[in-house]
């Protein structure tokens, strides 16, 4: 696998990262399901997500990248999987509503699993470490360049919305309105 | 309060491994991973109504 070839699927991955941000933002305001602070924590973990492919975009690809983006899904993995487990048991309906048949914090469980599963195959292919000798920063166009600002721009929302939500106390277990609002009106 | 940090958090180490230096990237990186566990750490200390 080339260098090159190699940031254009990191630039992929940020769009999905993307994706499963404003996935879970649109859900958030359609809805009206305010996220539980486990649900948020693995919000926090796809944000943390992006940090790794936004390493390799900028510096090129190198092992210790996708080593960060492996730290962050092996932890949102546990995050989504102890919300399984609380649920697990019979006659629990669950947090929140299904998609397609599954919780968010299923589907959560299974995007870091895909990610462990990319990440690893990633790190098979030898050849985008190469020219990482030279230490010469890559040129990353414009395709490039929105995936990161997007990534960026939908975690600073993030920190809005999560600011609104929980205002400046602790995030209620099952939030059920936006506590700063409810506070200034 | 707490997540609203780690968001923000997160947000800054975006944007220091997109404008700053690798090094001070990836040390923001493991603060905020480290404080994402411990946050975790200590809500699941706690009892459990609904979701936690």
């Amino acid at each position: 696998m080339s260098r090159s070839f190699a940031m254009t699927l990191n630039v992929i991955g940020l769009y999905a990262i993307a994706a499963v941000l404003a996935g879970a933002f649109a859900a958030q305001l359609s809805l009206g399901e305010l996220p539980c602070p486990l649900c948020l924590l693995q919000r926090i973990q796809f944000a943390m997500l992006a940090v790794g492919p936004i390493l390799n975009v900028r510096f090129g690809p190198r092992a210790s990248h996708y080593g960060v983006s492996l730290l962050v899904a092996i932890a949102g993995a546990g995050f989504a999987a102890r919300q399984i487990l609380l649920h697990v048991a019979p006659g629990d309906a669950g947090y929140g509503s299904p998609l397609l048949g599954y919780h968010y914090y299923t589907w959560a469980f299974v995007g870091f699993a895909v990610a462990l599963f990319l990440l690893a195959v990633m790190l098979l292919f030898d050849g985008q470490f190469a020219a990482n000798q030279k230490d010469e920063p890559p040129a990353v166009n414009w395709l490039g360049r929105i995936a990161v600002w997007g990534v960026i721009t939908l975690t600073a929302l993030n920190v809005v919305s999560t600011l609104v939500e929980c205002g400046f106390d602790r995030c209620p277990d099952n939030p059920i309105s936006y506590q700063l609002l409810k506070r200034l009106m | 309060m707490e997540f609203t940090g780690l968001f923000l958090a997160v947000a800054v180490v975006q944007l220091v491994a997109w404008r700053g230096a690798r090094p001070l990237a990836v040390g923001l990186f493991a603060a905020t991973l480290i404080a994402a566990v411990l946050t975790y750490l200590h809500h699941a200390s706690d009892t459990l109504n609904l979701s936690f």
